[in-house]
């Protein structure tokens, strides 16, 4: 694994790591939407959620596009699908093991019959 | 909408679930047994052999050294539960974790005739750095659920 896709994955999951932060990602899969409308859903201040904002940003989960006062955010999901082949590397590791365990201990069986 | 993504404190996992038509005992020796170990543990058609030195025992030491067409691919650990035939878990490092240690822990549950193993991977590297704050389930499942949005 590459030092900067390393490094992009640090940042994905480091702001997946807060409950507030997966919130707003959700919030964003409806639809765009102003850092102000997305900070009137949360019971935490505007500077709480601009700062999670800013982390999102940072790792490249959110795009902000900014017209006259309003910044509008937009997921990106492009860094979540990098986060979910690393896990899935994993998964598939333990599936192909099993499978194998499965043909050696079976296999083994019948040879003792 | 807060709630459905908060709910969780569990630390990061991949589980990974497979019923086997054998006994637990059979299959949990696999897990212990090199020679058993350098067949069934060989991932990817690109891995030649396998070799496997384990010290089956609590404290004991594993290594697992994959062959592939680029070199070895080494992975190591220590044995933290033996418990025959029930549950095995152990320390897994190499190269695809970050070099840090992960943790693994096997189940063998009866079922019949048959036993379902299930394998859970916990303290994947970014998992580990900030598991104190939790949510890592629930941003898996965040992840499940991004998946198709980006593409």
């Amino acid at each position: 694994m590459g030092e900067h896709q390393s490094t992009q994955l640090d940042g994905v999951f480091n702001a997946l790591c807060d409950p507030t932060r997966r919130a707003i990602l959700a919030r964003l899969t409806d639809a765009d939407a102003r850092v102000t409308d997305i900070a009137a859903g949360f019971p935490i201040s505007l500077n709480s959620i601009s700062k999670h904002v800013r982390m999102l940003e940072r790792a490249g989960l959110l795009k902000r596009s900014v017209n006259g006062r309003d910044h509008v955010l937009s997921l990106n999901a492009e860094p979540l699908a990098a986060a979910s082949e690393w896990i899935d590397r994993y998964r598939r590791f333990w599936e192909g093991r099993l499978a194998a365990l499965d043909a050696y201990v079976t296999s083994k069986q019948r040879k003792r019959k | 909408m807060n709630a459905a993504v908060t709910h969780s404190s569990a630390p990061a996992a991949v589980v990974v679930r497979r019923t086997i038509a054998a006994s637990a005992e059979d299959l949990f020796d696999a897990w212990l047994d090199p020679q058993a170990l350098a067949i069934w543990m060989r991932p990817g058609a690109g891995i030649r052999t396998t070799e496997a030195k384990v010290e089956p025992r609590v404290g004991g030491r594993f290594e697992i050294n994959m062959h592939a067409e680029s070199g070895v691919i080494p992975h190591s650990g220590t044995y933290r539960v033996i418990d025959r035939p029930r549950r095995l878990v152990f320390t897994w490092f190499s190269p695809h974790t970050g070099d840090r240690d992960t943790l693994v822990t096997v189940d063998f549950l009866p079922r019949d005739q048959r036993t379902e193993v299930v394998v859970t991977h916990e303290q994947l590297p970014e998992a580990k750095r900030e598991a104190h704050t939790g949510g890592w389930t629930g941003a898996l499942e965040k992840l499940d659920a991004f998946r198709g949005a980006g593409s």
